[in-house]
C-alpha cells in the first residue's frame, strides 16, 4: 500500500504518494532532486545523512517517510540565505573543514542545530554535539575550529 | 514487497491493528533499530504500526503515590532532559546522556529500547535496578508484567503479539537509597559488543559502613539484560571488600553467559563484568568512580 504525505522540506511542502517502508533520505535524494544529503552507512551510524526533524538532527536513513508527515524538514541546501552561504557554511570553507566533502552536510546540520540551540557553546559542547558525525578524513580539527569560529 | 501502514492515534487503533495482523505487525516508534534491519533486509514487514503519534505513550509525571510514568514513546533525550527523572533516579538521567549520540536520542525511544530486549541495552538493566513495571495494554485491556519478569530470551520479551508497550512505571525508591550507573567499552565509540554495564541502586547501613540493601542490572552478559537475586544476596549486609568482591566475580564467572564474538570471549566479558559490576557499586557506595578505561561514569 502507498501512503499520502506531505513533507515540509525547507519551508516548501511536498504532497507525496511513499511506501510506508520508503526513507526520507531515499525521498530528498531520488524524487525531491535534494542530493545534498549524503547517504552512507544506512545504519544510523555515520551521520552524513543527517537533517533536521523540527528542528533537531535525525538520521534521515533511518527516519521513515510516514513518521515526518506533517513535520519540517531542513536540509543542507535550506542553509543558504538570499544566494549566500550561511555563516557556518562560509566558516567550513574560511578554515578549510571540507576534505573530501562528503560528510560535510551532515556535520553542517548537526552544527547548525547546536548553534540555534546554543549559540556560544564551548570547545567541549562542540566535539559532544558531533561526536556522532564522521569523517573518514579525519579532519576534525579544522571542523571544530570552523564551529567555534561562529560562537560569536 | 508491499508493506501496510497504520498510523494509531489512540493504543485502542494499535491494538486494533496488532490483533488484526495476528502477529505479522512490527510496531514502530523512533525506528532507530527496526529501520537499520529494514535497511540491511533483515526484517521486511508487511505491516507497520506506528505508535510515534499516541499521546497516551507520551510524557513523563510524578504519580500522587510519587511512581514515576514515563510513556513509552518517550525519546532519550526527554529522559536525559526530564527534571523529574534527575530528580527521583539520578542514574537514570546518566545512563540515557551516555546512550548514543544526539541524533539517535532525538529519535530513539525508551520503550522501543526496552521492547528490543537487548541484553545490551542500557535503559533495561537500569528498569531491573529500580524494580520498574512495564504496564503494557492488548485486547483484553492492561497487563502490569514486572520488570524482573519481561526480558526472557535474546530479543524475546514477555510481550504478547497482540499487544503493546504503554507506559513505564518506576516506584520511588526506599529513602537512603543512592543508585549508579557504569559502562565499560574496549573502544570508546562504535564497540557495541565489547559493552558491558551495570546499574545500582543500594542503601549503606551500620555509619555508612555497610551495604544494607542492593538493587542491581547487568548489560552484556548474557542473553538477556540480566539481573540476579545470587548477586544482589552476595552484596547484602556486608561491608564492600576485596573479598566480598572476589565472590561475585566468582559467581560472576560461573553463572554468566556472554555472547562471545570473534573480538571478545566469554571470559573477558565475565572480567570486564566483575571489573564494571565492582566500579559501580563503589561509585555509589562512596561517590567516586575508581579505575580508569574508557570511561564511562
Amino acid at each position: 500500500m502507498t501512503v499520502d504525505v506531505t513533507l515540509n522540506v525547507n519551508g516548501r511542502p511536498h504532497s507525496l504518494s511513499v511506501e510506508p517502508t520508503e526513507t526520507v533520505v531515499g525521498i530528498l535524494r531520488e524524487r525531491l532532486g535534494l542530493t545534498g544529503t549524503h547517504k552512507d552507512c544506512s545504519m544510523g551510524v555515520c551521520g552524513a545523512c543527517t537533517v533536521l526533524l523540527d528542528d533537531r538532527p535525525v538520521s534521515s536513513c533511518l527516519l521513515l517517510a510516514p513518521q515526518a508527515d506533517g513535520r519540517e524538514i531542513r536540509t543542507v541546501e535550506g542553509l543558504e540565505r538570499d544566494g549566500r552561504l550561511s555563516p557556518l557554511q562560509q566558516a567550513f570553507l574560511t578554515h578549510g573543514a571540507v576534505q573530501c566533502g562528503y560528510c560535510t552536510p551532515g556535520f553542517l546540520m548537526t552544527a547548525t542545530a547546536l548553534l540555534e540551540e546554543n549559540p556560544k557553546p564551548t570547545r567541549s559542547e562542540i566535539v559532544e554535539a558531533i561526536k556522532g558525525n564522521l569523517c573518514r578524513c579525519t579532519g576534525y580539527k579544522k571542523i571544530i575550529e570552523a564551529v567555534e569560529s561562529v560562537t560569536g | 514487497m508491499s508493506c501496510r501502514y497504520t498510523a494509531a492515534r489512540t493504543t485502542a487503533e494499535a491494538v486494533e491493528a496488532l490483533v488484526a495482523a495476528k502477529g505479522e505487525a512490527h510496531v514502530i516508534a523512533g525506528g532507530v533499530a527496526l529501520v537499520i534491519l529494514m535497511n540491511e533486509k533483515l526484517v521486511e514487514p508487511s505491516w507497520l504500526v506506528d505508535v510515534s503519534r499516541i499521546d497516551a505513550l507520551h510524557g513523563i509525571d510524578r504519580l500522587s503515590d510519587g511512581t514515576v510514568r514515563i510513556g513509552a514513546a518517550v525519546t532519550h533525550r526527554e529522559v536525559a532532559e526530564s527534571e523529574i527523572i534527575a530528580e527521583a533516579f539520578p542514574m537514570m538521567s546518566e545512563m540515557a546522556a551516555e546512550i548514543a549520540c544526539g541524533r539517535i536520542m532525538n529519535k530513539g525511544t525508551i520503550g522501543g529500547n526496552i521492547c528490543l530486549a537487548d541484553p545490551q541495552g542500557d535503559p533495561p538493566i537500569t528498569m531491573l535496578a529500580l524494580d520498574a513495571t512495564m504496564r503494557t495494554v492488548g485486547p483484553d485491556g492492561r497487563r502490569d508484567i514486572p520488570v524482573r519478569e519481561f526480558f526472557v530470551d535474546l530479543y524475546e520479551t514477555a510481550l504478547r503479539d497482540d499487544e503493546l508497550l504503554q507506559e513505564i512505571l518506576i516506584p520511588p525508591m526506599k529513602p537512603g537509597s543512592i543508585t549508579a550507573f557504569g559502562k565499560y567499552a574496549a573502544r570508546k565509540a562504535m564497540d557495541y559488543t565489547s559493552t558491558i554495564s551495570a546499574a545500582v541502586r543500594l542503601i549503606r547501613g551500620a555509619g555508612n559502613g555497610r551495604i544494607e540493601e542492593i538493587s542491581l542490572g547487568l548489560g552484556g552478559v548474557g542473553q538477556t539484560p540480566v539481573y540476579s537475586e545470587a548477586l544482589e544476596e552476595m552484596l547484602t549486609n556486608v561491608r564492600p571488600s576485596d573479598e566480598v568482591f572476589g565472590r561475585v566475580r566468582e559467581r560472576l564467572f560461573a553463572v554468566m553467559e556472554p555472547i562471545e564474538d570473534h573480538l571478545y570471549s566469554a571470559n573477558y566479558k565475565r572480567h570486564v563484568a566483575a571489573v564494571t559490576l565492582r566500579r559501580t557499586v563503589m561509585k555509589a557506595f562512596s561517590g567516586t568512580w575508581e579505575g580508569e578505561g574508557v570511561l564511562i561514569r
